[in-house]
């Protein structure tokens, strides 16, 4: 992808930035903290606090199921935000974020799906059923995944983000509806027990652990999409100095 | 399979994963800064 032509824009690929070879010291940071926070969270989460009432031990994978798909929401909004951004501005530094966040965004709800798959497994006795959460989990993740598959098939960067930003706009619309789907459809998937009309039906105990975990896995993803869009930015410089040398050439 | 067989292999697939995904990207920006230094080593050159 970054041998073919490209219409690059200053100052995203320009000589100053060519300097970028190290994580920054906030990327660092964000690193850290969040080896610290997801640390402290694992801990809280798996030694502290008691079982659940009714599920026993096994519920503990909520404090990686619940966090990993808000994170992911959360990733797929920025690719929402950035899309419009970019089809607004039309500069390839805003879906240089777009598509670093979609990546992450994948792999965090693909990690929803397989936990999700082990916790049905131990609590319903299955692996996998076509029930509404989990089948529009499914699509989010195939949407998301399809957005990035689509722009490998583009000519150039900027119709790539142009196929994506358009694509990125339709796949947000499936996150309310993933959302909703325990309240609109008789499901197997559990009633929303934390982002519900009248406040969390957890108790308090057990929010702790899966706050705590949150914010470890906002600070990871914030480090790895930094870390991710320096990837795009030098990507983006390498093609850049191709076509130079070609028209020198 | 016990509980904590199915609380550890939900908890091993996220790391394996969060990991891979880490170690791919590390991979990933160490060939592309390679490259890109390979691109500008001739230019170095003629200035020089």
């Amino acid at each position: 992808m970054e041998a073919r032509t490209v219409v690059s824009s200053a100052p995203w690929v320009s000589e100053e930035g060519r300097g970028r070879f190290r994580s920054s010291a906030t990327t660092k940071a964000f690193g850290a903290a969040a080896v610290i926070v997801l640390a402290t969270g694992l801990t809280l989460g798996l030694l502290v606090v008691p079982p659940d009432a009714v599920q026993g031990q096994v519920q503990r994978i909520m404090y990686l199921h619940v966090p990993s798909i808000v994170t992911a929401y959360l990733a797929f909004a920025v690719v929402f935000c950035f899309s419009i951004l970019y089809l607004w501005k039309r500069e390839l530094r805003f879906d240089a974020v777009a598509v670093s966040s979609a990546e992450i965004g994948v792999v965090l709800t693909g990690i929803t799906l397989a936990t999700g798959s082990i916790w049905g497994k131990s609590t319903w006795g299955v692996w996998w059923t076509w029930d509404a959460r989990l089948t529009l989990t499914a699509i989010l993740f195939t949407i998301y995944v399809g957005y990035l598959m689509l722009r490998t098939f583009a000519e150039e960067p900027q119709a790539a983000a142009r196929y994506g930003a358009v694509l990125a706009l339709i796949g947000f619309l499936d996150i309310p509806l993933n959302h909703m789907a325990v309240q609109w459809w008789r499901t197997l998937h559990q009633p929303s027990s934390i982002l519900r009309p009248g406040g969390p039906s957890v108790a308090p105990v057990l929010l702790l652990p899966l706050g705590v975990m949150f914010l470890g896995l906002v600070l990871l993803y914030l480090y790895l999409l930094s870390e991710r869009v320096r990837l795009e930015r030098l990507r983006h410089q390498t093609a850049d100095l191709r076509l130079k040398r070609g028209r020198r050439g | 399979m016990g509980s904590w067989a199915f609380i550890g292999l939900a908890y091993g697939v996220a790391l394996v994963a969060l990991l891979g995904y880490l170690l791919l990207l590390k991979r990933r920006l160490r060939s592309t800064q390679e490259e890109l230094t390979a691109l500008d080593r001739p230019v170095e050159r003629r200035r020089g």
